[in-house]
């Protein structure tokens, strides 16, 4: 698809709220829901430095009024190939590509992919085999409208709780586009499925405003726009399915704005399995806000792995639940950050049911004056008797300037657990340094395997070759010499 | 050494008051004390939080985090009071025909 998106109504105001409405194709029942949830958006304050889950990630800076609602494009909205700036045939002749290379998915058998614009879908593709066990994948746009009657429930009793703040009532009643996977009982799905959500970018902001706040342009698709993708992933693994799902998010553009608000929902059934990476790679322009839960039932499985790379700044809610007995979760962090990024994740394990475990590990390196917040949380209810929980956050500061906030937190309500938790910052140590160095390597390569080292802890619990490979190339590249 | 950069209008901060802007991607708080101007990083040392919503005392010259009360030296930045033992960066402030230019200092 090359089309360019349009915006009728700038802001997130009722008008533009109805305006997106009207634009979707959606059974009745679907719009309520989006009308309560946008009733929620409308009450609830912005989250302010008072709010202590906000009191070291400061938003003052995001205008909301700057972004808008994507309206659904179709044939009618589409610019043509000289005023969008894009040929007709796929590629962009103004330089950017329609839409941005993929990382995970390099080298890997897919059994299906999945690509969107903005949140609205590019293309799908799903392998027949897969299709005729009666696997799902694809936009959950179209898949909400042609399977609406087996998703209502799943839309209807959200794993994600829209009220929890204005963000996620956003997500829960403006989504658009994202992901479905629904893998029906007993089916085990060998090859992974890659799923690109990408964002168009504003108007290179620097140096046209001293203030940097209310810039506008025009970019060099002829649009004064905003980039905004309000996707949601829905994952629903039945008992005894298994499969794997390689999410990334990109930019169109090294440069422009954009905002990402949007949520993850995994419902792993009985004796499921569900490997799942995240890798967050938006450009240093981009806002990101997700809140992300997965459920995991009797004896089922998740492996989690986050990849956190891109954004001007990131407020992520990453929650795990494990509500019936024996459930297993492992959640993987790799997170790198330069420049003025500030990242902050909130983590929660929750554990509801007895005997179940969960294992959390968050390895974070900051150069330059960027900032990581990680503030990790294990709740073991009454009944978990006999859980085994773990997490832990390193932390490796490649520069003076970064800053990193690790915040490990207990809340265990049971006798008999096990439940630990650890954190670590520390500098490159320059013994180590001069060690490489006198062996004949430069101090950048030096600083680099060292780098890489400290990554390879969590790499080895990755059990995707791509993805190890991908956020290994990833992190050396931003690895600057100290 | 950087250029001043147009950050705010001499009208939009009243006598004592802070207003937060951004600067070349930096937060800043400009301070309007006693009938002078002054700007400072949007970060208390102590805990990275934001100082802006803190309050001004013209008299002594500082600015208090919100949060622990570690006050800021207007002038220079400096760390006054516990628990912030460290600097906030100060920048340059200069008023021109009732715009307020700003010129970053390195952290």
């Amino acid at each position: 698809m090359t089309s360019t998106l349009t915006r009728t109504t700038t802001g997130f105001t009722q008008e533009a709220f109805d305006d997106f409405l009207a634009t979707r194709n959606e059974p009745a029942w679907l719009t309520e829901l989006r009308r309560n949830d946008w009733a929620h958006f409308l009450e609830y304050p912005m989250p302010s430095s008072r709010d202590e889950e906000w009191a070291r990630t400061d938003i003052r800076p995001l205008k909301l009024n700057q972004f808008s609602l994507p309206m659904a494009p179709h044939s009618e909205t589409y610019l043509s190939g000289a005023e969008s700036g894009i040929d007709g045939k796929g590629t962009d002749v103004s330089g950017s590509p329609c839409l941005p290379q993929t990382v995970l998915a390099q080298g890997v058998d897919l059994g299906g992919r999945t690509s969107s614009l903005d949140g609205y879908p590019c293309a799908s593709e799903l392998s027949k085999q897969w299709a005729e066990q009666g696997v799902l994948f694809g936009s959950l746009d179209a898949l909400v409208t042609e399977h609406g009657q087996r998703l209502r429930p799943y839309l209807e009793r959200p794993v994600v709780d829209p009220t929890y703040d204005k963000f996620a009532a956003l997500a829960s009643a403006c989504w658009c586009g994202g992901t479905l996977l629904y893998v029906p009982k007993g089916v085990r799905v060998e090859q992974p499925f890659h799923a690109l959500s990408a964002m168009s970018a504003g108007p290179d902001a620097k140096g046209t405003d001293a203030k940097g706040t209310d810039a506008k342009g025009t970019d060099a698709r002829g649009t004064d726009a905003n980039g905004i993708d309000l996707s949601r992933t829905l994952v629903i693994l039945e008992e005894g399915a298994e499969a794997t799902l390689l999410s990334e998010t990109a930019s169109t553009r090294e440069t422009g704005a954009g905002l990402h608000c949007g949520s993850t929902e995994l419902l792993i059934g009985k004796g499921a399995m569900l490997r799942y990476v995240n890798l967050q790679n938006w450009n240093m322009d981009a806002w990101h806000f997700a809140h992300q839960r997965a459920v995991v039932r009797q004896q089922g499985t998740l492996q989690w792995t986050i990849g956190a790379l891109g954004s001007r700044l990131a407020k992520v809610n990453q929650r795990v639940a494990l509500i019936e007995p024996d459930a297993e979760a492992q959640v993987n962090g790799v997170m790198f950050t330069q420049g003025r990024q500030h990242l902050c994740y909130n983590t929660h394990q929750h554990h509801q049911a007895p005997s179940c475990h969960s294992d959390l590990l968050y390895k974070t390196a900051l150069q330059d004056h960027s900032r990581t917040v990680w503030r990790g949380m294990i709740q073991v209810d009454p009944p978990a008797q006999r859980t085994n929980a773990y997490q832990r956050n390193d932390n490796l500061m490649l520069s003076r300037t970064a800053r990193s906030d690790s915040i490990p937190g207990l809340e265990i309500e049971a006798d008999d657990v096990r439940c630990t938790h650890g954190s670590t910052s520390g500098r490159v140590d320059n013994s180590q340094v001069f060690y490489a160095m006198s062996r004949g390597y430069t101090r950048q390569e030096a600083i680099r395997m060292i780098v890489a080292g400290f990554f390879q802890q969590v790499f080895d619990r990755i059990s995707i070759e791509s993805v190890r490979n991908a956020l290994g190339t990833a992190i050396g590249q931003r690895v600057r010499e100290l | 050494m950087s250029a001043y950069i147009p950050a705010a209008q001499e009208s939009e901060i009243p006598d004592p008051g802070t207003l937060l802007v951004e600067v070349a991607e930096r937060l800043i708080v400009l301070i309007h004390a006693a009938g002078h101007f002054y700007a400072l990083d949007d970060v208390c040392t102590h805990d990275g939080g934001p100082l802006s919503d803190g309050p001004v005392a013209a008299e002594q010259g500082t600015l208090a985090c919100p949060r622990h009360g570690a006050q800021f030296d207007l002038k220079t930045g400096a760390a006054k009071t516990m628990p912030a033992t460290k600097a906030t960066t100060c920048h340059e402030v200069k008023l021109e025909n009732g715009t307020l230019f700003v010129r970053l200092n390195a952290e």
